[in-house]
């Protein structure tokens, strides 16, 4: 195993055949978080960021940065669902959304300001925003989640 | 903006031994230059580049301009995406031939 070095700004990037509103939805709307991010109901409003589980835990409880719908929303983060991480320092998610004239979007996540959450940078890399982002391409491409 | 991206990008892109090494290389160090991924490789610099636009144009790479550098991320959803399209496929089929097996050996008891 290779060992790897914290990183303190990650960026995913993936083409999504849907308009740039049924995008912005799937992000802010917790009827279609819960479908492909880990089952999260998140619900997004222009000054806050909440991310539930089915049974109300909180998962996420953040202030928005910019809400600029259906573009850009920037909003904290902090995980949590998990004790270790939920003592870190907040960290900050971007989400971008690039409309073409053909109806395809350039969706772009960006989680950055890691440096004092190496926890939460572990654990959202590799497969865990890879794994989000590729659902919510295959449920808005497919109308149904892939795992 | 960049063209879709679709599945044989992704492939000829990681059909090369030096681009598997440069996504490699920013999996250990996300982020990092053209300089920083030169220093490891013994290639020319536009060399280098030239992989680095392949990687991009797949989007395996996505470069973020900070100050006056060029920093380089690896993107691994596109990799994800094949994985679903093709591994899943047919590592699926394998395991329903297993557990038909499965079932037909046990049925015989």
């Amino acid at each position: 195993m290779t060992t790897t070095v914290v990183q303190t700004t990650q960026v995913y990037q993936v083409f999504i055949k849907a308009s740039a509103e049924q995008i912005w939805d799937a992000i802010t709307r917790p009827e279609w978080t819960a479908r492909y991010f880990h089952g999260a109901h998140i619900t997004v409003t222009p000054d806050h960021y909440d991310s539930r589980s089915a049974d109300g835990d909180v998962w996420g409880d953040s202030a928005v940065e910019v809400f600029d719908p259906p573009r850009k929303l920037v909003h904290g983060w902090r995980s949590l669902y998990d004790p270790e991480m939920a003592s870190e320092d907040e960290s900050r998610v971007t989400w971008e959304i690039d409309e073409d004239e053909n109806g395809v979007c350039l969706l772009t996540v960006t989680h950055d300001r890691l440096e004092g959450a190496p926890k939460t940078a572990a654990g959202v890399s590799g497969a865990g925003w890879t794994g989000v982002i590729s659902n919510l391409k295959t449920l808005l491409e497919t109308g149904e989640p892939m795992h | 903006m960049r063209r879709v991206t679709d599945d044989d990008h992704v492939f000829k892109a990681l059909a090369d031994p030096t681009r598997r090494h440069l996504l490699d290389r920013l999996f250990e160090q996300d982020g990092r230059t053209l300089t920083e991924l030169e220093s490891e490789l013994e290639m020319t610099r536009f060399g280098v580049m030239k992989h680095l636009r392949v990687l991009e144009d797949a989007g395996l790479v996505v470069t973020r301009r900070q100050g006056r550098e060029k920093h380089h991320f690896l993107n691994p959803v596109p990799i994800r995406l094949i994985h679903d399209r093709w591994i899943d496929k047919y590592a699926e089929r394998q395991v329903s031939a297993l557990s038909e097996l499965k079932t037909r050996l046990e049925g015989r008891r």
